[in-house]
């Protein structure tokens, strides 16, 4: 499955990318994040619950962050897994400077599943994925809200 | 004709079926029975590193948790036919386990079973299975499978080909003729995938009497016996005596429940180990990932015509998908069940076939309604069409032009293919006409022109079919590469009373056979309806059997009765003879009596009966009791066969397919019950249209099934169907007592050919000439645009 879109946030890109670097907050804005405990630098352990219509799970399993190019691009490689199945994703975010102080966060990638989410979800996924992303960044804009304030 | 042959008699078993009375396996609950679930594979192609069962052994209800390392029949499921390759190579058969220990070959292969007190227990303790894969290559496509760097589903052997066969003429013979046609119609397309879609799913109860060293199976079966054979000479290594099967009311099979499915023998191994009664049943999810799929062809094929549309040669090659494993018929199904019909209703002096069965990372792939004989009337239905399109022929008159001259399997004799079979009766040409008759070809012709000047796209297609059914002689399918005989057994116990039961090998799980065979068995012995009962699927009841598939129930199953019926007979007329004092070629039996002839003494089949149960006064050295069991072995198929007419409007817009008549006249030879054969004709329809309109089973290059669900596969509902137009021709079978063909596949076989060449011919002012099933509008549209 395709995974793209683009998003465009008022904060520099200097400062969104430390703000994504930083666990604590991914932690805090990605949508369903129970827990993400760093292995390594940028080597997550995270279980996340996810409920979007019928498609309600726990999943567990990696996250990391490869491939930076401080400000400008990295690639997240997620690979978690459910009892409906399993996702395996990657994902490359691209950050331009926009207007005044805002970035444009461009991701496009490509997410694998198997199992039940395959068989049953792969239809509802995009939908689902889309859903997740807008969470995240309505989360990520309402961080850069408090810090700015 | 009797009292009740050829009557629409109402079904008896619809009294129950009717009020949700039905006893399916799933409905049976036994004491001190425990639940299951499956931990199954998320992934197609997979090395198993780790099964840790440690947590689910705690969770609440657990009973047991079997894993592959537990050695439950270690020999795993056996196939049930060898197709050698043609250069004489064996067959490649892989071992297809019980519960998978190393590799994974498909999602939804089984890792792990889980027994608890509670179904909501096991699947909860399911969750908590932990296993650890690790992903490999996979291949779902058959063609691409047989490429040289496509990833091996089997380790042992060099590429993924099961089988490589061929049937029909020498080759060079047939590419030679090819080369001299006057024309040469071209196909290249795929079959597609289809899951089978019983209303019930696959439900089994395994339950071991530790006392009696005993085990009962119940089962959702198409064939009892031949699943305890399987299950214990094969798989487990039990005594067949040990073992009852059975499997009483079972919601359709369409051939999906004949084969021998490794929960069953899983289950009946696991009773024993847990010493209780274990249930599994099937979830819709589970039904689409793990019962056996039918078709998946990718076909090539090339058919020459001379100047005045004769056909002169036919060439196809083929890639028929057999899944990870070798399903109990997989091998036969596009070889010697298809193979064996290319020459169709056609005098078509050379075929030759080329059919590759390769494995791939998918559930296997088995019989499924027709099984074979679909994709071979598909093909040989397009193209004649499509010949006769790219000729600016008619394709009414190029189908009268091929048709085979009738005859009747008496008088004239039966007619040799140059596919191995001969076919027992047929007249093509009047089943034909009657359809053309019924449809008003000539007016729909001049309709359909009208229709296009004012924008409106009407077409019609035409299916002129023929199928092998009755299966079968079993001297020619053991030669064929059978591993069983596929005779049947029939027993008819005449009670003292005079009631008769009557004991089939033949298994009803939908068709009727409780009504159809107690109509044939009333009038042979001349008594009622009301006195015959008919028993099948139990193992203990019934003395053997090969089960239903191939509509062999009636020509096969039906004529072991007959056997029986008149052995019945001639022992009740010595009896009848002895108690009128007279000699027995001076009785006649009518009515339910034998008489004397000329006279107005008889006896009646009830006082007969008493009398063989009650032998006071009885002929000297005759045993006592009235009860025959026989097995018939047919002397060859039955070939039933059709024309059907599909009329199409297609939406000039939006590419959607209105079927909107669709006419089915059969010939099935003699019929016994005209309402269940329209029934079975009814429903092969709405299965042959879903084919050809809606269904699809899509596997992603990963080897994910997605269409898993009815959100996603697109079942065919009645809004889908107009009302079917059935009719019928009558040419009997000359070579079985009722003179019966069979009727349970026809609808699914002539149906798929017709709607699609309806659609073609709705587009063919705009230069189209092919498009590929299932006909969903975007694929149609597109096909109107270029």
């Amino acid at each position: 499955m395709k995974i793209n879109g683009n998003y465009t946030l008022n904060v520099t890109p200097k400062n969104f990318w430390q703000m994504v670097m930083d666990p604590e907050v991914l932690e805090k804005v990605t949508p369903g994040i129970k827990e993400l405990k760093e292995q390594s630098p940028d080597n997550y352990e995270a279980i996340s619950e996810v409920k979007v219509g019928p498609v309600r799970g726990n999943f567990k399993g990696n996250l990391s962050i490869k491939d930076k190019v401080e400000e400008e691009r990295c690639t997240l490689v997620v690979d978690q897994k459910s009892k409906m199945g399993n996702v395996v994703a990657e994902i490359v975010m691209t950050l331009a400077p926009t207007g005044d102080s805002q970035t444009e966060v461009k991701y496009t990638g490509e997410a694998k599943m198997s199992g039940t989410l395959a068989s049953m979800g792969q239809r509802i996924m995009s939908g689902v994925v889309s859903t997740l992303s807008k969470q995240f960044f309505k989360s990520m804009e309402a961080e850069i809200a408090e810090r700015q304030a | 004709m009797g009292n009740f042959i050829g009557k629409a008699v109402k079904r008896r078993e619809d009294a129950r079926f009717l009020k949700g009375a039905g006893k399916y396996t799933d409905d049976i609950k036994l004491p001190k029975m425990t639940q299951s679930a499956f931990v199954r594979s998320p992934y197609a192609h997979a090395k198993v590193l780790s099964v840790d069962i440690s947590e689910a052994e705690k969770a609440d209800g657990v009973v047991a948790i079997f894993t592959g390392s537990d050695g439950c029949g270690e020999y795993g499921v056996p196939c049930g036919w060898q197709v050698d390759f043609k250069n004489g190579e064996t067959m490649r058969e892989p071992k297809h386990p019980l519960l998978v220990k190393d590799k994974i070959k498909h999602v939804g292969e089984a890792v792990a079973f889980v027994i608890a007190e509670t179904l909501e227990q096991a699947r909860d303790a399911a969750e908590l299975v932990e296993v650890e894969y690790e992903e490999l290559p996979v291949v779902t496509d058959p063609q691409k499978a047989m490429d040289k760097d496509a990833p091996l589903v089997h380790g042992e052997w060099k590429d993924n080909a099961a089988f490589d066969w061929c049937i029909g003429n020498d080759r060079a013979d047939v590419e030679a003729a090819l080369e001299k046609a006057h024309h040469v119609t071209e196909m290249e397309y795929r079959n597609q995938r289809l899951a089978p879609n019983a209303m019930e799913p696959r439900s089994y109860i395994a339950d071991y009497d530790v006392n009696a060293d005993k085990y009962t199976l119940y089962t959702s079966t198409q064939n009892p016996h031949l699943i305890r054979l399987l299950m214990c000479a094969f798989v487990l290594g039990i005594p067949e005596h040990k073992v009852r099967i059975v499997s009483k009311d079972v919601g359709g099979g369409f051939g999906s429940k004949i084969y021998h499915y490794t929960e069953e023998a899983l289950l009946t191994w696991a009773s024993k180990q847990i010493g209780r009664p274990v249930k599994w049943t099937s979830d819709r999810s589970e039904a689409f990932l793990t019962d056996a799929h039918g078709r998946d062809h990718v076909v090539k094929s090339k058919m020459g015509f001379d100047k005045e549309g004769k056909i002169v040669a036919h060439l196809t090659d083929e890639y028929c998908a057999m899944g990870a494993y070798l399903s109990t018929f997989a091998p036969a199904v596009p070889t010697y069940l298809h193979g064996t019909l290319f020459q169709g209703v056609y005098t078509t002096p050379l075929i030759h076939l080329n059919v590759v069965g390769p494995f791939t990372h998918t559930v296997p792939v088995d019989a499924y309604r027709g099984a074979g004989r679909p994709e071979a009337t598909y093909l040989l239905e397009r193209i004649i069409s499509k010949g006769a399109q790219e000729m600016g022929m008619d394709a009414a008159e190029i189908r009268m032009k091929n048709f085979i001259p009738p005859f009747d399997g008496v008088k004239e004799e039966g007619y040799q293919t140059q596919v191995a079979l001969q076919y027992d009766s047929g007249n093509y040409q009047q089943a034909l006409k009657k359809g053309l008759e019924k449809l008003g070809y000539e007016n729909f012709r001049k309709e359909q022109e009208e229709a296009r000047k004012n924008g409106k796209l009407l077409g019609v297609g035409l299916s002129t079919y023929i199928e092998g059914c009755g299966i079968a002689p079993s001297a020619v399918v053991g030669a064929l590469g059978a591993r069983a005989g596929l005779y049947e057994v029939g027993q008819v116990r005449v009670q003292p009373t005079g009631k008769v039961s009557v004991f089939t090998g033949a298994h009803s799980h939908g068709q009727g056979h409780e009504t159809v065979f107690a109509q044939f068995v009333a009038d042979k012995l001349g008594i009622d309806m009301a006195d015959v009962e008919i028993e099948h699927g139990d193992t203990d009841q019934v003395a053997f059997g090969m089960g239903t598939y191939g509509s062999r129930s009636l020509a096969v199953g039906g004529s072991a009765i007959i056997k029986s019926i008149e052995k019945i007979l001639d022992k009740g007329a010595k009896i009848a003879a002895h108690k009128l004092e007279a000699a027995e070629g001076d009785l006649e039996y009518a009515s339910g009596k034998w008489t004397v002839k000329g006279t107005d003494k008889s006896v009646s089949f009830g006082d007969v009966a008493l009398t063989a149960y009650v032998p006071h006064n009885y002929p000297e050295g005759l045993e006592p009791g009235l009860d025959f069991s026989s097995f018939y072995d047919p002397s060859n198929f039955t070939y039933p066969f059709g024309t059907h007419i599909a009329v199409v409007e297609v939406d000039k817009d939006t590419g959607a397919v209105d079927l909107q008549r669709f006419i089915a006249i059969d010939d099935v030879g003699n019929i016994m019950n005209p309402m269940i054969v329209d029934g079975q004709i009814h429903g092969g329809v709405a299965q042959g249209v879903g084919q050809a309109l809606l269904e699809e089973v899509v596997y992603d290059e990963s080897g994910q099934m997605i269409t898993g669900s009815y959100m996603d596969y697109a079942m065919p509902r009645a809004d889908d169907l107009p009302m079917i137009e059935t009719d019928n021709t009558v040419t009997p079978c000359p070579h079985n007592p009722l003179g019966v063909k069979g009727a349970g596949e026809a609808g699914a076989i002539g149906s798929t050919p017709a709607v699609v060449n309806a659609v073609v011919d709705a587009l063919a002012h705009l230069g189209v000439t092919d498009i590929q099933m299932p006909l969903k509008p975007q694929t149609v549209w597109k096909a109107m645009q270029n």
